[in-house]
Parts: C-alpha cells; structure tokens; sequence
C-alpha cells in the first residue's frame, strides 16, 4: 500500500488541489466563508466587535497583499509605495466611477491600470537597485504620489456611491463582504495559477537568483517591470473596492503606515507563499481586534487608565509579532506546513 | 496544568467579554467614542478624550438624561482610518448608537457619506469649516469656532496690531489644510501681505530649513495649523532664526504644554485661538468641572471635550423620546444661544447653519501660563461663509 503522495502524471503534480482530502477541505472553507454572514450577527453579539466590517477589510487586504507577496515573495522586489499605489485605485475608481458615470467594474478595473502604470513607473529603478535601495526609492514613490494626490483632490476627499451591477446594488454590509470576498479569492487564485506558469518560474528565478537567471535567458528588466505591474494592479484593485466599500477616499487613509502594514502582513504571514498572504493579514487584523476586547473590557473595570491601557494594546501587539518572528521566522504558512506534515506522519514522527 | 490555566484564561476573558453586554441592557443611551489617544494627535487627543468620558460620567452622576444613563462605548484608533471606519460600523450595527463624539477631519472626512446614510450625529472635534453646511453634512456637529472663521479673525488681530506681512505653516494634512483658502482670501482682502507657505509635519522635531525660508520673507505674523508639539517646535527654532516674528496658532496646537515644549521661547510671542476658555477660568461653568475633575489640570482640549457633551446631552434632553440620529439633529438645530456656563461662546445651530458660533478669545502666554489676552473677538454670521 503506498503511503504519501504519488503522482502519476504531470496534471496531477501541478494540480491546485492535489488530494481530495485538500479538496474537501477547502470546500468547506469556501462554504464557511460564504455562509459567515449569517452568524457574524452571533458573533458580533458574543465579543463587542463588529466582524462583517473586520472580514471586508480582511478581504481587501488579502488581495493587496497577494500583489505585494507576489513583487516581494516571489521576485524578490521590496516596495515601500503599495500604499500609495492603492490609494490611485481608490482614487481613480471614485472619481471615474462618480465624474464619469463609470460602470463599478470597469472603474476599478481602470483604478487597478492607472495604479499598475505607476507601479511599473516607479519600478524602473528596480533595474539598478534592490534591497534597502529599492526599499527607499519606492518610499520616494509613496511620499509623490501622495503629496500629488493631496494637490489633485484639495478636500482630500472624494465621496463614491455604492457599487451597482445590472441593476443589482452592493449598499449593504452584507452584499460588499461578498464582493470583496470574491476579488480576494479571484486574486489569489490568480496568483496561485500565475505562479505555476512560466511567468511565475521567471519570477522566482529572478529571486532565488538574478544572475543565473539572466544566463539562462530570462529578461531581467522585462520581469522586474512586469512583477511591479502586476503587483500595483492588485493592489489597485484593492483600492477601487475600499472606495466602494466604505464610500469615500481620503488620501490620509493611505500613508507610509500602511505600505509598512502591507509588508508586516507578508512577512509575518510568509514570503513567497500563496496562503501567507491570507495569514498574515488574517493574524494581525485579527490579533489587533481581539486586543481591543480585553482593553475594552478592562477599561470599564478601571476607567481611570483608559489611555494606558490604549498603549498597553499597541505594546503587546508589537509583542506578539517579535515574539512570533522569533520563534516562527518563515511566517503563518511554515508553521501551519508544520501542523499538516505532524498529522500526515503521525504517530510516526521520525 | 497547562490545559487548566489555559481554561481559566479563556473563561476569565469570556467573563470579561460578557460584562458590558449585561451593562448595556438597562434604559441607557449608547454613545460611540472614536479618539486618538496613540496616533499622530495623540498629544492634543487623549485629554480630548478624558474631557469626554468625564463629562459624561458627570451628566450620568446629576440623574442622566431625561433619567437615562449615557453609556458611552469608546475605543482609541490611534489616527487610524480603517479603524475608525470599523469602530464606526461596530457602534451603529452592534451597539446601536445614534450619536458618535468623534476626533480628526480625515476621519470625519471618510466618515460623512455613512452619517448621512445611516443618519447618525457626529460631534467631532474637528472645527472644519466644510462640516457647517447641513446641505453637505446634515449629521455633522461640533462645538468650537470653526477653522476658517478662527484663521479670519487671527488675519483680523494681526492687521489690528500692526502685521503688513503674514505667512502660513502648517502640516500637509487635512487639519492643517483646511483653513489655509479661507486665511489667504481673508489676509488678501485686510491688504496683508502673504508669504509662501510652509509645511511642518505633525511628528516633526526640527523646522530650522522652513524657519530659514521664512526668514527671507521676515513676516511679522505667522499663522500655525499644527498640533502642540509641531507648534512647539517651530516657535522654539523661531526664537533665533525668527526672533522679530509673532505666532498665531490653532486651537489645537495652543494649550497648558506648548511653554513647557517651547522652553520660553513662546512667552509674549504665541497667540492662540481660543474656542473654550482655560481650564480653571473664572467662569461659572468651571466650578463643576474643577469639582469633578479634584482641581487635577488638564489642557484646553479637555474642556472641548467636556463641551461637547454638554451640548449632546442638552439635545438628547430636548429630543426626549425621539432618540434617534434625525431626532437630536432636529434638536440640536433648535439651540439658540446655548449657554454652556461661559466655558465657550453661545452655540447656535439652525436646520441651514451648522457654526456654533463664530465668537472666541485670543490667547497668549505669560509666566509660562496660557491666559486670555482677548476675551472676545467675532466675526459677523454671514450667510456666504456657511461651509467655507
């Protein structure tokens, strides 16, 4: 009796899904997914939070930080500007969506291009520099591209109606969770397939590698360029959905704090992992809100050091993430390969 | 061992979590709190907040309400947008809220089309001018000068005592943004010569390039959009790059700290607008929040936020069974020459004109002190500078 798994032809190895174990689960997943809204009500009820706003922005971060895991973890590009690079999708699906009269879908498809075009612009110097280098040259990117939006929209900001589609509009809390929740899983299944194709094979060569990469035939600058592309569209499209998410854009929503976020999302959920992106942002999102219902309730005991125990949340947060990068330095997704590969070998662990 | 106390963690929090639910459930009023009490504002934002929380436990201790507690639910989202967009939907969908005291214009900015859905007050602690106008922002309150009136009526002290040249810092941000069209137009129309401008960020520990750039200009006023400490910072570079200039600062970069922050350098030279008097004026308004509060001091910011509450809690009483968002925005609308006790000017809001009024007092600091240098200056209520 064979014991592991064993692949028989290249369709199965390259499978998404290799087992029907993997397969069920995820069923299950989706199927709790989408049925969430039906007892976030519940569970809103049971801990003080309101989880249907917490999921929507769960689900929008999820996709901007496949871009960034895909620029990041899996070509070895660093950006600081995904914020910024958001914030033109946001920008540019509002104002198409509310001056132009724009269809939802192509506003934020054109808010994902614009944000793309830019991207790839202030990508150009990844020819050149990496690292801390680039790091920094992006950061230029996030400051510019602000400080020009702020001299575009004087009121800093741009008010968006909800999203409509044949006549079907997304106005409740309810209709945009599963909106987003459907561009999340679009991109990353995107990214997933984008990552077994040749495309994607360049993209990790250019990584692990650069020069081997170039002696082999891959054009450097061709996948630098296209990686930042990519990346920017998503995170773009993530911005067109905050618009009508939350039916407004302000330019203070996208600063330099949330580039920063963006990366702590893929590194505490994993690099160059398709599931990192979905932990990180999942872990610290949650982490940072279930904080708030400890504070909130010692806060009605002690009333007195409401704004210590404020600081104290933010403390042990930053706590949490050191102590988590110490000890789980590959992220979420190592761990949780850890977790499956115990309960494939158990009981025989060696 | 490890399960066990793994246990007891898990139903101490489960305890914890379940506590203010059942507190919740008596005849109260739900009030939201968004503050910044560790962002960017922070400085100026977490006395705001203490200001709120006092005067709400003070409305609570002489019977509530028409005999309804106010339970305020507030939470710190550290100048974070997504987080006050969260927190907001947490209090209007969870805890059922009608009326949200509030913090910064970029919150309340990404906030206005939600009010106006769901038709819930916010009383921010953001004076900008664009709030005023209930045809834009029908659910919108606050309680302080606006913005742009403050910036025309410093622009007006600064002509009356002498400035032919003024110039405008301010943080690129949308509180300091705000009132600077109105400040130019203003300055423009009194003869006033204007400089370039300049930015200083909230979070800045040196001006010294700016304060060099405006050196050339040698302005004799120049008017400061930040917070205490940016504020700080600049006027205490000025004190030998810019010894000649005089300052005019916000409402919410003058307070009790900027002497301490600016080592002297302020002294004679920092005029602030005042929107609420001091804390410890001699006013009779005071008298219960020095009793409240045992005579601890706080800043300025703290009787801002006590002020709001007052003036929410006199339009829940007028609302009396009408609780709900267009209820206490009709009576609101119905305060004509509020008296809060003299701790601010009269407030007045009408179904057209959100200003609550365009009167308040010019501060100054002496001995390390703030004090009331002009205890009244008012702009008329003109009808064309609704919302600008």
């Amino acid at each position: 009796m064979p014991c592991g798994l064993f692949f028989e032809t290249y369709e199965k190895d390259e499978a998404i899904f290799q087992t029907t174990f993997l397969r069920v689960a995820m069923a299950a997943f989706a199927v709790l997914l989408l049925a969430f809204p039906f007892f976030s009500d519940w569970l809103s009820g049971l801990t003080n939070l309101y989880w249907l706003g917490i999921m929507t922005h769960i689900c929008i971060f999820v996709l901007g930080a496949q871009g960034l895991n895909l620029l990041t973890g899996f070509t070895g590009q660093i950006s600081l500007g995904h914020g910024a690079f958001m914030a033109v999708g946001a920008f540019t699906a509002g104002v198409l969506h509310m001056d132009l009269g724009w269809n939802f879908l192509l506003a934020i498809l054109a808010g994902g291009l614009m944000a793309a075009a830019l991207g790839m612009i202030f990508g150009v110097p990844s020819l050149r520099l990496r690292g801390l280098y680039l790091a920094i040259a992006t950061l230029a990117a996030q400051i510019i591209i602000i400080w020009l939006l702020r001299g575009v929209f004087e009121a800093g900001a741009v008010e968006v109606s909800d999203a409509t589609l044949f006549g079907f509009s997304f106005d409740t809390d309810q209709r945009k969770y599963y909106l987003c929740l459907f561009f999340a899983a679009l991109g990353t299944l995107y990214l997933k397939n984008l990552m077994r194709t040749r495309t994607g094979r360049a993209f990790v060569a250019v990584r692990d590698r650069y020069l081997s990469a170039e002696v082999i035939g891959v054009n450097l600058f061709k996948y630098r360029i296209l990686s930042f592309g990519i990346s920017s569209f998503m995170v773009g499209l993530a911005g067109g959905l905050w618009a009508f998410t939350e039916n407004a854009v302000t330019d203070e929503a996208f600063g330099v704090a949330l580039s920063v976020k963006y990366l702590a999302y893929i590194i505490v959920g994993g690099l160059g992992q398709v599931t990192g992106a979905i932990f990180g942002v999942t872990f610290l999102e949650l982490l940072h809100w279930l904080l708030e219902v400890p504070t909130d309730a010692l806060s009605r005991i002690f009333p007195n050091i409401f704004e210590k125990l404020a600081s104290l949340r933010e403390i042990v947060f930053g706590l949490i993430v050191i102590v988590f990068l110490i000890f789980e330095p590959d992220g979420l997704s190592a761990r949780w390969r850890t977790i499956r590969s115990y309960w494939k070998l158990w009981p025989f662990s060696y | 061992m490890k399960k066990g106390l793994l246990f007891l963690a898990l139903a101490a929090l489960v305890c914890l979590t379940m506590q203010p639910l059942a507190a919740t459930a008596a005849e109260e009023i739900p009030v939201g709190g968004i503050f910044d009490i560790t962002g960017a504002t922070s400085k100026v934002g977490a006395d705001y907040a203490k200001g709120v929380r006092a005067a709400c436990d003070y409305v609570n201790s002489l019977g509530g309400v028409n005999g309804r507690m106010i339970n305020l639910e507030s939470a710190d989202y550290a100048y974070a947008i997504p987080k006050a967009l969260n927190l907001y939907k947490k209090y209007v969908n969870v805890n059922k809220v009608f009326v949200i005291q509030g913090w910064g214009t970029g919150d309340t900015n990404a906030l206005t089309p939600k009010l106006k859905k769901d038709e819930v007050i916010f009383m921010s602690a953001s004076y900008d001018a664009n709030l005023t106008n209930p045809a834009n922002n029908p659910y919108n309150f606050f309680i302080g000068t606006d913005y742009s009136t403050s910036i025309r009526l410093a622009m007006q002290f600064a002509k009356d005592n002498g400035a032919k040249k003024v110039l405008f810092c301010y943080p690129d941000h949308p509180y300091g943004r705000a009132p600077i069209a109105a400040g130019k137009e203003y300055a423009q129309m009194l003869g006033l010569e204007i400089g370039p401008d300049e930015m200083v960020d909230l979070t800045a520990t040196d001006a010294t390039q700016q304060l060099l750039r405006m050196k050339k200009f040698a302005p004799d006023y120049v008017w400061l959009g930040g917070t205490t400490p940016s504020c700080a910072v600049v006027i205490k570079g000025a004190a030998s790059i810019l010894p000649e200039a005089k300052f005019l600062i916000n409402c919410w970069g003058f307070d009790s700290n900027l002497p301490l922050l600016a080592q002297g350098a302020a002294e004679g030279r920092a005029f602030g607008i005042l929107p609420v008097v001091p804390y410890g004026a001699d006013v009779p308004g005071m008298k219960a929040m020095m009793a409240w509060t045992k005579g601890e001091p706080h800043t300025l910011h703290f009787v801002k936020g006590w002020v709001s509450v007052l003036v929410m809690a006199e339009g829940l009483k007028r609302a009396g069974d009408k609780l709900s968002g267009p209820g206490l925005k009709a009576a609101l609308e119905t305060l004509t020459d509020f008296e809060t006790g003299g701790l601010c000017a009269p407030i007045t809001y009408t179904s057209t004109d959100h200003r609550p009024n365009t009167t308040c007092g010019i501060g100054a600091i002496k001995d390390g002190k703030v004090v009331v240098l002009v205890g009244k200056v008012s702009m008329p209520r003109e009808a064309k500078y609704i919302g600008n």
